[in-house]
């Protein structure tokens, strides 16, 4: 038997630069959620509601088929801009992205913290802003999967099951909005998420943070509308802010009458807010004052 | 010789705290101990030579290259942190493999070193099991995997003995001195001083932010003139040179120590001394059976310093 000795080598390798420097840490966060079995099953589950809404699709194409079945015509039959609304803003929809945000974004940042991978992560060749693009992308993925894939799978079926570019022609904007609002609602839960995970190295509590503050503002919205009635307290609410907006982008009269340049501006403020907590809280070191 | 670390004026304040003040250290390559104790300053100076912190004063450089904000340089530094840093969830393997990433490794290239490097910290065995069930010696030799694994440089270890058992410690220490002989720039931090000796007889000694001294431990303990060289001597007859030794201008103490055949002597100029002593070994027909300087090591050097402040 050989016995080999074994010393320091050398790496003789050729590294070369990158620029998806970043793309490591993506990788991980993707990683580290499909590890969880429960995840994989609500990662699934959550598909449900856009296959039921491609049925519809499929329906609304063959409605004479179908007629035994209906009556009247539900409006998700109906493939106008408002069906792509009404997918992409509803509250189910919108709490399905919270809990994504919850199994995927509570602990991408806390769990560094907790765990003092920071000082790492920056002891290597990447910058804040690349650590952050690697977290955003994480998120990203999950949200991106949910809303946009969807709505244009459900653009290029309508096509399809049509069998003619109507559908385009009448609305040629559509992508655009479904692309738009994609990114809105990627950028928003993202920065949400991950500046609430930047706060705590728990991410238990973040979970019930990202939960509780999205659930909060709607209860507190609801407790002074039935006092007061007035319109503008839907700038309140998380959830009725993007309702508002995608009614906006989607060309749907708003539901509540406030200017919904009013709710952007809300959540472009609180992705601002978002960007000055992660930029204060992310650093390889904890400072001492 | 090449200086791989410079720093000029150096300081940090985190708020009213002093870290680190106004220090000024060249260090080339070879292993370098970094001294002090708790408190004094060692991790903010690592941490401001690999980068993580900003100094408030002063600049330093690394292989000639300002370091803050700069992570080009990064690629040629290992930093081995003190604290644990792991992600529980991942297994060994999978650790370091993210880390190469990190580095711009391929996939490929990644999964290659990964291996070879646990299977040089003796890890290989254990690579697939989850971070979070190694033990302390285990999660120490990664940490130190991690540092060394893209070949840097210059490797900066905070602390990588602890909890390192002995034979883990002899490994590592091993180690150090082949990567000091591979030309690599190794600074390690440490409070156990007969570990720093084994490895190097090069220190910087910081305490209260501040570099007391570096350079040589020999040659630090000789620039330490408030405190006499202690030299011991085991003979045959010690009475008798004790008689003589007392007559020497340059001896200013003798004294018996509770072993019968051994006598000590202060002095501040030891290498007249020692030339002195040759010829009263010969003179006096002496049979010597040691010479010695208890305090010519580091822990007397490091008590003498932090002592006389």
């Amino acid at each position: 038997m050989t016995i080999r000795k074994k010393g320091y080598t050398h790496w003789e390798g050729e590294l070369k630069e990158s620029f998806l420097v970043w793309f490591p840490l993506t990788r991980l966060g993707i990683k580290l959620a499909f590890q969880r079995r429960f995840f994989r099953l609500f990662f699934f589950s959550s598909f449900l509601p856009a296959l039921i809404f491609l049925a519809g699709i499929y329906i609304s194409e063959r409605l004479e088929d179908f007629r035994f079945m209906l009556k009247g015509s539900p409006p998700f039959l109906q493939i106008t801009p408002n069906f792509f609304k009404i997918y992409l803003s509803s509250g189910l929809f919108l709490v399905l992205l919270v809990l994504m945000m919850i199994f995927v974004g509570s602990g991408l940042i806390a769990d560094d913290l907790r765990f003092n991978a920071l000082q790492l992560y920056f002891a290597r060749p990447l910058r804040k802003i690349d650590y952050l693009v690697g977290k955003i992308a994480t998120l990203s993925f999950f949200i991106l999967l949910l809303s946009l894939v969807p709505g244009l799978l459900f653009i290029l079926f309508k096509l399809l099951f049509a069998g003619n570019l109507v559908f385009l022609r009448t609305y040629p904007w559509l992508p655009l909005a479904v692309i738009g609002y994609s990114l809105l609602l990627t950028l928003f839960f993202a920065g949400y998420a991950l500046a609430l995970s930047a706060l705590s190295r728990n991410s238990r509590y973040v979970s019930l943070m990202i939960f509780g503050i999205y659930i909060a503002s709607d209860i507190v919205f609801g407790i002074f509308y039935q006092n007061f009635h007035h319109p503008y307290l839907a700038l309140l609410s998380i959830k009725l802010n993007l309702q508002q907006v995608a009614a906006a982008i989607f060309g749907q009269k708003p539901f509540y009458q406030v200017p919904w340049e009013l709710s952007l501006a809300i959540l472009l403020g609180l992705m601002v807010g978002a960007y000055f907590i992660l930029q204060r809280r992310i650093r390889s070191v904890e400072v001492v004052k | 010789m090449t200086v791989v670390v410079q720093t000029e004026k150096l300081s940090k304040y985190y708020g009213n705290v002093l870290g680190l003040s106004d220090v000024s250290v060249s260090i080339e390559p070879g292993v370098v101990g970094l001294l002090g104790p708790n408190g004094a300053g060692k991790s903010t100076f690592l941490k401001l030579i690999t980068g993580q912190l900003k100094p408030s004063l002063g600049r330093i450089l690394v292989f000639g290259q300002r370091v803050w904000n700069n992570p080009v340089i990064y690629h040629q530094i290992g930093y081995c942190p003190e604290v644990d840093t792991f992600f529980e969830d991942l297994t060994g393997w999978q650790f370091l493999t993210q880390m190469l990433r990190l580095h711009h490794f391929s996939p490929q290239a990644a999964a290659k070193q990964a291996e070879e490097m646990l299977d040089f910290l003796h890890l290989s065995q254990d690579k697939d099991r989850l971070i979070r069930s190694y033990s302390r010696g285990m999660r120490q030799r990664l940490k130190i995997a991690q540092a060394i694994a893209h070949d840097p440089r210059l490797i900066i270890l905070d602390e990588p003995l602890n909890g390192l058992d002995p034979l883990g410690r002899r490994k590592v220490i091993r180690l150090i001195r082949q990567m000091g002989e591979a030309g690599k720039t190794v600074i390690v931090s440490s409070h156990v001083l007969p570990e720093i000796e084994a490895m190097t007889k090069r220190i910087i000694l910081i305490h209260q932010g501040k570099v007391f001294a570096q350079g040589n431990i020999h040659y630090i303990r000789e620039l330490i003139d408030t405190h006499p060289h202690i030299i011991s001597i085991k003979c045959d007859r010690v009475r008798e040179l004790a008689a003589a030794l007392v007559k020497e201008k340059e001896v200013i103490k003798v004294f018996f120590t509770p072993d019968p055949h051994e006598v000590q002597l202060e002095t501040r100029q030891r290498d007249v001394f020692f030339e002195r002593l040759q010829q009263l070994i010969l003179d006096l027909h002496l049979e010597v059976e040691a010479i010695t300087s208890p305090d010519d090591n580091l822990q007397a050097v490091f008590d003498y310093l932090i002592g006389e402040r």
